[in-house]
């Protein structure tokens, strides 16, 4: 395994006195598939940057591996960044491209080649050595910028949004083949995006930054089914969201009293009565109340139906705002009009501190 | 041109041709044949005829007098001899008047030895010129381009502008002012106690090619630098990221990606740089006053205005428009940019 791991700690970001990136210690382990995950102009691209060696954080340090990264430019880290344009060179052939790190290591023109060829190989982009970077289609140049950065043998390869200018079918084939180039190679990834299916279906961990701070850090698993805080059960998937105030506690459930009438979730803040909270619930752990009556359920006002193929997605209307119910599509939602019973388990729905959600 | 009809009709396409054609042919091709055409002959002026003509008037004067005394046949043919050396003074006088043009490359072949060394001075004088001013301004336009921010990549263009307002000349005195004898430079070393005006040890700089170097260099740094900095602006900063991610020097970013992106525009750049260099009249003229040695516009400028011989001036200017087109197409195949990429 070549990878190294990746520390940040107690890192802080200022461009004159703006923060883009606030204090924050993170630890990326070896080999993993990492990414950050978080909206336009987060301080997304600025931690790259200073894991890569273009920026000197304001505060903290960057270790990886055993070093200290602090003085080193971006040509003496163990790293290689693709760009999100990529950044090709569109005046050299694809082979030169690759094999321009290689150059710039004084290695002798036929050994740069003969691995610049093997790397183009490795990606699928035999019989393209020649052409340059304008003769190829996206997914193509895409390849070759991966086939670049892995020319230099890096521990750590770090990928700003490098799939965001492909189209959807490109996009996906193109996540599958980099988890299994990041598979055989065994580098650490750290992977930028702000699409948040990119990130679930491709990495090991997450990082959720909004506005210069990292809300959470977690395994994809935990951070779908456990986010910790509003900002994070927003723009991790969907999620409902009911408003009110704990009209009791326990350690384990709060009863939100929300304009629905009071409604139970799992209280992960600890609130206690009398405070005001968000009650969060997923779709899919919603349903039309048909016979088996769940923890919770209430009256809403229906609007409209989408229909998915094997899922429909049903939109109600209620006075604490939209509500949506996520089912598998069992062909008996078509006549639903005006109002209906819609509830989940209070195991499905967690009670947090009120904060900023994401409301795109 | 079905293209453009499309657009704009017939009419303003026809306007379109036209004013095209008339700026081809005024701009370019008239002054340019017309330079080719005078000096491509010579007027064949015969030194002698004054004195022929002068021989003819006395032979004439005898033979009328010889006409009183002749009688019959001989008076006769005696006026036929005059009536034809009459025809012969008309012949000869209007030679004088208008002398014969006789074609050929004489202009360009004749060229002395002293003229041609001066030629091929001023040749290598405005290539080094070029050179010069390629190493000064490829880094300023890369600095103003890449790595000032654009408030500060603004204020430096506009400085460097600025001083284009003021005419050519002007700026080149200044620097005749600066270079001169009891110049601001030496007037520092002056100061400094280098150098002393009483005794003259001054450093003779105008008395140098070096100045007029300079000067030229000062004169047309813009036509260096905008074609440059208009390239270089155009490469994506990533690139030079990448470059540096990679592992590359300095030197190899800018051999391997900056240099290559502003070929075309470095090669615009000492073609704008050689040709005004090389033809520039005022910059060596005011700067060296005639003290050290004509560059070939000096020459030339003699040859019309001095010699009045305006054929082998023609043929020295064509000579120079020759030698720029040469210089064109060797930065063409230097910098294997197509005449597309130079006119950007
Ligand atoms: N060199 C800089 N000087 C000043 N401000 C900067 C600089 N670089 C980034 N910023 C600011 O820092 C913030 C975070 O920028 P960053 O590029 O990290 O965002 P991002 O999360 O990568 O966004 P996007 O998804 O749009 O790429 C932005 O508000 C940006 O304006
Ligand atoms: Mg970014």
């Amino acid at each position: 395994m070549r990878g190294k791991d990746v520390r940040l700690e107690d890192v802080v970001m200022r461009f004159g006195d703006f923060t883009a990136v606030q204090k924050t210690s993170l630890k990326i382990n070896a080999g993993e598939f990492f990414s950050v995950l978080g909206p336009s102009g987060c301080g997304k691209t600025t931690i790259l940057r200073m894991v890569s060696g273009f920026i000197e954080p304001t505060e903290g340090s960057v270790f990886i591996g055993e070093d200290n990264m602090r003085g080193l430019g971006p040509a003496r880290r163990p790293t290689a960044l693709i760009f999100q344009n990529l950044a090709l060179f569109p005046l050299m052939s694809n082979w030169e491209n690759v094999a321009f790190g290689l150059e710039a290591r004084g290695i002798d023109r036929k050994t740069r080649r003969n691995r610049a060829f093997e790397l183009l190989a490795l990606v699928g982009l035999q019989g393209h050595e020649e052409k340059t970077p304008a003769e190829l289609s996206g997914g193509q140049k895409q390849r070759v910028a991966i086939a670049r950065a892995l020319a230099v043998e890096p521990a750590v390869l770090l990928l700003d949004e490098p799939l965001s200018a492909l189209d959807l079918k490109l996009r996906q084939y193109m996540r599958a083949e980099l988890k299994e180039i990041q598979r055989k190679t065994g580098v650490t990834f750290i992977f930028i995006t702000h699409d948040q299916g990119e990130a679930l279906t491709m990495s090991d961990r997450i990082a959720v930054m909004k506005a210069g701070v990292v809300e959470q850090v977690d395994t994809v698993d935990n951070i779908y089914a456990n986010p910790k805080t509003p900002f994070v059960a927003t723009f991790v998937g969907e999620n409902n969201v009911l408003q009110g105030k704990v009209a009791q506690a326990d350690k384990e459930y709060a009863v939100v009293e929300t304009s629905q009438g009071p409604l139970r979730g799992l209280n992960q803040d600890g609130l206690s009565a009398g405070e005001t909270a968000m009650l969060f619930v997923r779709p899919e752990r919603t349903v039309l109340v048909n016979g088996v009556i769940p923890d919770n359920s209430f009256e809403a006002h229906f609007e409209r139906r989408d229909l998915e193929g094997a899922y429909v997605n049903l939109f109600f209307k209620t006075d604490a705002g939209p509500f949506i119910v996520h089912e598998a599509n069992r062909g008996r939602h078509g006549d639903l009009a005006g109002a209906a019973k819609v509830g989940f388990n209070a195991g499905d729905a967690i009670v947090m501190r009120p904060g900023e959600v994401d409301n795109e | 041109m079905n293209e453009l009809i499309r657009s704009y009709g017939k009419g303003l396409t026809a306007v379109f041709v036209t004013l095209t054609a008339f700026w081809l042919l005024i701009l370019i091709i008239l002054p340019q044949a017309f330079m080719l055409e005078h000096s491509l002959w010579i007027i064949d002026r015969d030194d002698q005829l004054g004195m022929k003509i002068d021989r003819a008037y006395s032979d004439l004067g005898l033979m009328e007098y010889d006409l009183n005394s002749k009688e019959g046949d001989e008076k006769t043919a005696l006026q036929e001899e005059v009536d034809s050396l009459k025809a012969t003074i008309a012949e000869l006088e209007a030679q004088e008047t208008d002398p014969p043009t006789v074609y050929g490359l004489q202009n360009y072949t004749k060229m002395s030895s002293l003229h041609f060394t001066i030629f091929v001075k001023s040749i290598v004088y405005a290539l080094m010129v070029t050179v010069l001013a390629l190493i000064v301004c490829y880094p300023i336009a890369f600095t103003i381009a890449k790595l000032a921010t654009p408030q500060r990549a603004a204020l430096l263009l506009l400085g460097l502008i600025i001083p284009y307002a003021i005419n050519e000349l002007l700026r080149v005195y200044a620097w005749l002012m600066i270079l001169d004898y009891q110049g601001v430079v030496n007037s520092f070393l002056a100061w400094l106690g280098l150098v002393s005006f009483e005794n003259k040890s001054w450093v003779p700089f105008l008395e140098y090619s070096g100045s007029v170097f300079v000067a030229l260099i000062y004169a047309y740094v813009l036509f260096m630098i905008f074609p440059i900095y208009n390239t270089v602006d155009t490469l994506d900063k990533n690139q030079l990221e990448a470059s540096r991610d990679l592992g590359a020097s300095t030197f190899r970013t800018h051999w391997r990606v900056v240099i290559p992106h502003a070929k075309p525009g470095i090669a615009v750049g000492c073609i704008m740089t050689f040709m005004l260099s090389v033809g520039s009249y005022s910059v060596p003229q005011i700067m060296t006053r005639g003290k050290s040695g004509d560059w070939f516009s000096q020459l030339i400028y003699r040859q019309f205005f001095e010699s009045q011989n305006w054929n082998v001036g023609a043929a020295y200017s064509f000579s120079l428009v020759l030698v720029c087109l040469g210089f064109i197409l060797i930065m063409m195949k230097v910098f294997k940019v197509g005449i597309r990429d130079i006119a950007k």
